[in-house]
Parts: structure tokens; sequence; C-alpha cells
């Protein structure tokens, strides 16, 4: 077929030029974000970030400086290579945690432009290395060749060579991790999957103490034997590279750089290859297309009784789809798991069964009711929020012919469910660590429980229509609670927690073991009345702020 | 008059400055096919938020089976099925879950629900994936379940916000003949879209909205007859819309602004 050439048809754009288009790109899209009204609260927190990013950078690249000279005029220059690692290990990792906080601009997306393939894959790099975290290496490795040309002048050109390859090695394997990560998290079961994984890492770093005061002493050795198998990796051989320079041995220090070189190679190819699938139209869209009509399908219907007969339809409704939601949500999930594992971690690092009394000094009458309270404030906070994940299905509720007293009741009902088996959970966790406290705390902290979870529900109803804020299934990024919402939580939950803590103590100076039972009691009557008197005007509030809470959540 | 199914009376909304949706008043009678019609941004979805309950009006009054929305708004939802712009579905339950929780909500008993839902998947062709959510489903397959779920309950009318956006040749050509079926039996079609063939194969009665403002109401025939031009040629639902929308001041756009397509 031959070539069309249009008369006055678009010119081809130099390489140069598509950089400079993008790079404006990505700033008019900064500008316009910045622009938004609603966006002061980020601008806040994006110069907050900026001073700490700032003063992570500053502070850092004087400590690569000052190591570097260290190393170089002390005679230890094969102690590069922990400097090298250190630069390696950040560009490699802090990209990886800010991906879970989604991106902001998908560079896929300029391929519906007309890219030549080289152009793709230069963009990208150069995309790469515009990230925080390459800049930021970038200086250090900066602040590394002044100190090094500081302490010996001679071998400013080696290390101009090695920190010009190990630059060029970091950005090449960042996008190719990136790259890949990208295809991994296009679809949400991965992106869920990867989400709660990275919070469970988070939470596993809970356990460094222990570990540490356990097996401690034996790392050290451990690493020693295991070190020289790092050798032919990437910040060895930067290191090793500067270190045979140091001591007049080219030959060495270029086999170290050759080697690096052949990482660069074996990652350029790799990265080419994946650019040039993503280049050619590399599909990782996640819905599905209509399956034919023969297809193999299972029964959808059975004979399963209604296990919420005893609960009006629309109530059950809302409790069944509140249980699906729970069970397909990442970040709820953790949260189920996260009382129990708390308790577990604040046992083991605070005090045992045989010792009784804990390490800080707190009896174990008053460690229990503490840590339940400390459950209900986990717990409680995401009922302050609770339409967060409806999305556009909220719209449901109002055009199903329900009062919006149903809706509240089902949710409540579940979240009631939840803290029942979590606080049951615990509860078990906590007597085989520690041990159960005498029966009237055991008691008086279970209405207190009762008192303080209805007293909350009326209030975080309210919260939930006052400040609705949209949150992403399996998404950090942007995911925030509204800052009027978290207020009302810890207005309420001070006020119901000071209330027992003042009945616990009340308790104690009487010498009236069961008096803070007996109040309770009556406040958790007083919250359960309250609680069903706020549900009609709640309803009725509903309707009067549907339209905020359907622009908050459809968007 | 009390075969009306649906009746506005000065139906207005304004957002801050910005008026809507003008003093509409509407009146289909029972068991008509309704096309509402409009430009983008003339309050076509704005209209029919108010007349399901999805966005209270400002000023006026919506009167649907002879009954007053606004005083008894469960009862009248009880007999209305919507699909709203943006469908409105939830996204973390499966396309039979979420047919089971409208079921509940609409007060059908469980067997029921259950059977209405499988036969609304089958006919639908979404039964193949019991245990798809929706947030997996293409937008068509959405607008489907969108569709399963405003019917499930068996409503006396239906209104409709874009039903057939996204949705394939042949899944439309089922939708179609559901529609028609329901008229059949006396159900009131409202119903939006853009694609003014199939409004004017479907529907009996049109009203054409422009800047928030009711500017034609009628059967096809009545509008046709409206328009000026040669006695006796057959004009399509889109020159009558043209038509009308252009001598209220709508502007067409003209290919002459791209200077450099001349």
């Amino acid at each position: 077929m031959a070539d069309v050439i249009l008369e006055h048809g678009p010119q081809s754009v130099s390489l140069a030029n598509q950089i400079r288009l993008v790079a404006g790109l990505r700033w008019r899209l900064l500008r316009n974000k910045m622009r938004q009204r609603n966006n002061v609260m980020d601008m806040i927190g994006m110069a907050f970030a900026g001073i700490l990013g700032a003063a992570l950078v500053f502070g850092l690249s004087f400590a690569f400086f000052a190591g570097s000279q260290a190393f170089i005029s002390r005679g230890r220059a094969s102690w590069m290579a922990l400097l090298f690692w250190g630069i390696f290990v950040w560009w490699q990792v802090f990209p990886f945690f800010v991906a879970g906080f989604g991106a902001n601009f998908e560079f896929r997306t300029l391929l519906r432009f007309p890219l030549g393939r080289r152009a793709f894959y230069l963009i990208g790099l150069a995309y790469g290395l515009a990230d925080f975290s390459s800049l930021a290496a970038v200086c250090w490795l900066a602040a590394m060749t002044i100190g090094v040309a500081v302490a010996q002048p001679g071998l400013l050109p080696a290390m101009l060579l090695v920190c010009g390859i190990f630059v060029l090695l970091n950005v090449t394997l960042e996008r190719l991790i990136g790259s890949w990560l990208e295809r991994v998290l296009a679809r949400r079961r991965t992106r869920e999957i990867f989400f709660a994984l990275f919070v469970l890492a988070m939470l596993s770093l809970q356990l460094l103490n222990p570990l540490l005061q356990r097996y401690g002493n034996t790392a050290i050795p451990l690493f020693s034997r295991w070190a020289p198998y790092l050798a032919p990796l990437p910040g060895s051989l930067a290191g090793a590279a500067i270190a045979d320079f140091a001591k007049n041995s080219p030959v060495d220090a270029f086999a170290a750089i050759a080697g690096l070189f052949m990482y660069v190679v074996i990652f350029s190819a790799m990265l080419w290859l994946r650019f040039a699938a993503q280049y050619r139209g590399e599909e990782l869209s996640e819905t599905l297309a209509a399956t034919p009509r023969a297809a193999v399908r299972q029964p959808i219907t059975g004979v399963t009784p209604d296990g919420l007969r005893f609960l009006s339809p629309a109530v059950a409704e809302v409790v069944r789809k509140e249980f699906h939601y729970l069970l397909r949500n990442g970040f709820s999930f953790i949260l189920l798991i996260l009382p129990p594992f708390m308790i577990l971690m604040f046992t083991m690092q605070t005090s045992s069964r045989h010792h009784g009394v804990s390490v800080i000094g707190a009896s174990r009458s008053a460690f229990f009711p503490g840590m339940m309270g400390y459950l209900i404030l986990v717990l409680m906070s995401p009922a302050y929020n609770c339409f967060a994940y409806e999305g556009r299905g909220v719209q449901t509720y109002f055009m199903a012919p329900v009062r919006f007293r149903e809706v509240f009741l089902g949710k409540n009902l579940m979240m009631a469910a939840v803290l029942a088996v979590e606080i049951a959970l615990s509860m078990f966790v906590f007597s085989l660590r520690v041990g159960l406290p005498d029966a009237p705390i055991v008691v008086a902290t279970l209405v207190a429980i009762v008192f303080t979870a209805v007293g909350q529900f009326a209030i975080a109803n309210w919260s939930s229509l006052s400040f609705p804020r949209k949150l992403n299934f399996g998404q950090m990024r942007g995911q925030r609670q509204s800052g009027m919402a978290v207020l009302v939580a810890f207005g309420a939950q001070i006020m119901l927690g000071g209330i027992s803590a003042l009945l616990f103590f009340a308790g104690r100076w009487t010498g009236n073991p069961w008096l803070p039972t007996e109040a309770f009691v009556l406040l958790a009557a007083a919250a359960i009345g309250g609680y069903v008197a706020s549900l009609d005007p709640l309803s009725n509030y509903a309707e009067r702020k549907k339209e905020e809470l359907m622009e908050a959540l459809c968007r | 008059m009390t075969d009306a199914a649906i009746v506005t009376e000065t139906l207005t909304r304004r957002f801050g400055a910005l008026t809507a949706v003008d003093g509409v008043d509407l009146r289909v009678a029972a068991g008509q096919f309704f096309g509402f019609l409009g430009p983008n941004g003339a309050g076509k979805s704005t209209t029919i938020k108010m007349l399901t309950g999805l966005l209270a009006p400002t000023d006026g009054r919506v009167t649907l089976l002879g009954v007053d929305f606004a005083a008894h708004p469960v009862e009248v939802k009880r007999q209305i099925g919507v699909v709203p712009e943006g469908m409105g579905l939830f996204e973390r339950l499966t396309g039979a879950e979420y047919l089971q929780f409208v079921g509940r909500m609409y007060g059908l008993d469980l067997p029921t629900t259950r059977r209405r839902s499988e036969e609304l998947l089958e006919f639908m062709q979404l039964a193949e994936r019991p245990k798809t959510m929706i947030a997996d489903y293409s937008h068509g397959m959405q607008k489907k379940l969108a569709l399963a779920a405003a019917v499930i309950h068996g409503p006396r009318i239906l209104f409709l916000d874009e039903p057939f956006e996204g949705v394939d040749a042949l899944a439309a050509g089922a939708l179609k003949s559901l529609l028609g079926r329901m008229t059949e039996r006396g159900v009131t079609i409202f119903l939006t879209s853009h694609v003014l063939e199939i409004v004017e194969r479907l529907c009996s009665h049109v009203a054409i909205i422009n800047k928030g403002r009711l500017v034609a109401q009628g059967s096809l025939e009545e509008l046709r007859a409206g328009i000026p031009g040669e006695e006796g040629t057959h004009k399509t639902l889109e020159e009558i819309f043209l038509s009308i929308v252009e001598h209220d001041g709508g502007e067409r756009p003209q290919l002459e602004e791209l200077s450099w397509l001349t």
C-alpha cells in the first residue's frame, strides 16, 4: 500500500521536543490539580511533604559526602560498596511503595500519539529520571562524587564513570520493575492482593523488635557469611570499581565496570521488550466481554434457607451486602485481623502470663479494659464514613422504597456483629497470653463496650451523612477520610472513653467492684434508647443530604 | 384526568445561579412509550432524577400514578423502576447478589426474587459467570444488569436514562422486545436517549427540552405537523428535533469554523 502524504499534514516532532511536551504536560497536570478549590489541604500536605523531602535529601547528601570522603581518605575504599548499596535499595524499593498509592499519570497514554518505538523508550527513561526517588539518588551520588574528589582528586574521572553507569542501571531497572508493576496492578484482583500484602508487610514491621531481641546477636555473623555472595551484584560492583581504582588496580576496576555495564545491557534489553509489548498495544483491561449463551454455567439458585429471616427484608439485604463488601475489601479484611494481632503484639512486648503484671506497670485489670477500648477505637473508625465504599451504588438506597433507617440498621447490625467477633477473638488471645482479670472488670468492660459502641453508632451515622468521602477499593493514594469526620470520631471517642475511664476509676476509689457494671448498664440502656430514637430523624436528615451524599460518592 | 402516569407541574431545579430545569409541565399517559429528548446539558438527567426521587425539586410538583411523590415517596418508589445516569450499581456484588438485593428492597419474597433474578440474568446473557463481580463487567454488561434491576419487581413506570448506550446490537434487540412487552402490559416507559432512530422506532410520544425549558411535547405526528416544510414529505425525528431546537436558539456547529478543513 502506498504511503499517504498529506500536503499540510502533521510534521514529525523531534525527540527533544517530545520530551519537552511530556514534561510540560506533567507540569500542567500538577498545576491544574492545585487550582481545584477543594485541594487546599492537598497543597498544605504537599508543602509539608516537600519540606520533609528536601530535608531528607539534603541531610542524607551530607551523610553520603562525609561517608565517601572518610572511606577514601582512611584507606577503606572497599566500604564505598555500602553507600552504593544504600542508594540502589532506595532507588528500587521507594518507587515500589509509591506505586502502591496509585500512579499519577499513566505513561502508556502517550501511545495514542505518533511516537516512534525509540522515542517511547527514551521518553520512558527520561520519565523515570524525573521521579523524586531518582532525583534524590542522583543528588546523593553527586555528594559522594564530591566527597571522593575532595579526598582523592585523581579518582574523580573514575567516580564520574561509575556513577554515570550506576544511574543508567538504576533508571533502567526501576522502569523495568515499574512497567511490570503497572501490568500487575492494572488488574483489580492483583492490585488488592498487592495492597493487602503491603499492609501486612507494614504490620510485620511490628515483629522486628521481638525478633531482634531474640535473634539480634546471631544476625551479624550470618550477614558476614553471606556478604561474599553479594559481590557480583550492582552495589558491590560499583564499590569494588572505586576501591580498585583507589588501589591502582585498573584491570580489576574495569572488570567491575564491565560487570556493571553488562547489567545495563541485560536490563535495557528486557526493558526494550517490555516497552515493545506496550507499544504494540498490550491489553491491560480487566473487563469482560459478553460471553456466548452456549457457555457452561453454574446454577445460581439454591434451596438455602434465609438465615436472616428474623430481620425485615431490607435490613437483611443491607446486612448481606455489607458482609459481601467486608469479605471483598482487602483493607476492611486487614482491619479484622488487626485487633487480635495487636493484642498479641502488645502482650508479647509488655507482659506474659507468668508475670501477670506488665512491664509498663499496668495491672491486668487496667490493661484489659484499656486494650478493649483501643480495639473499639480502631474498629469503630470506619463507621464514621460508612458509605465510603458504596460508590454509585448509593443511588440504589434512594431509588428503593425504603426509609433510610433500614439502611442504617443493616449497616450498624453488621458492624455490631464484627465487633462481637473481634472482641471475642481478642479476649481469647488476651486470656491465653495474660489471663483475664476478675469477673467484675470483665463484665464491666463488656457492658462498657455496648455503651460506647451503641453510643457511637448514632453519632457515626450522622457523621457519615454530613461528611461523606468516597474511598476506592485496593487503593492507597488519595484515600483520606474527611477531616471533619475524623474530628467527630475523635471527639466522640474521647468523650465516651473518658466517661468509661471515670467509671472504672470510680469503682476502684469506692472499693465497690460492681459499681462500674451497674453504671454501664444504665448508660448502655440510655445509649440504646438514644440510638433507636435517632433513626427516624436521621432518615429525614438523609433525605435532605442525599444530593451531597451522591455528589461525593458518585464521582 | 386519572390515566396520567406522570404529571409534573412547574418542575424547577436551580443549582445556585444556574436554572437547570425551568418550570417543566409534563404529562405522560399510562402505558405510553415516552421519549424525552434534548441536547447535552439541556436538563434531561436532572428532570429524570427529580422524577425518581434522586434529586429534590427547587419548585414544582411531581405526581406519579396519581400520587404526590413528595408526600408519599416510599409508596411511589415501590411502583417505579429506574436506570439512573451512572447506573447506581454496587460494584462489589455479583450480578445475582445485586438483583437479590434490589428485589428484596422492593419487597419481593426470597424465592420469587431468586427465580426472577435467574430468569433475568439468563435473558440478559449475564448468567454464564455467576461469581464475577459487577466491577469486572464490561460497560454493556453493567447496563444490562441495571436494566434487569429496574424491572425485577414489575414496576408500573420505568425511567431509563440512556438505556442503550454501550449495549451491543444483539442485546439492544432483546431489550427493545422486553420494553415492547412491558408497554403491552400497560407499563409506562420514560426514556432519554441521544439515538434518535431508536426513540423514533420505539416511542409514540416525545418531549423536547432545551436550556431547561420544555419546548415541545406530543405524539410524533403532532410534532411533525408543527414543523414548517413541504406538505406530504415525511420528516424524521432527527429533522424534527433539530428544527425545534434551532428554532429555540440552539446552534448547530458549523464546519466552516474549522479553517484547516476548508
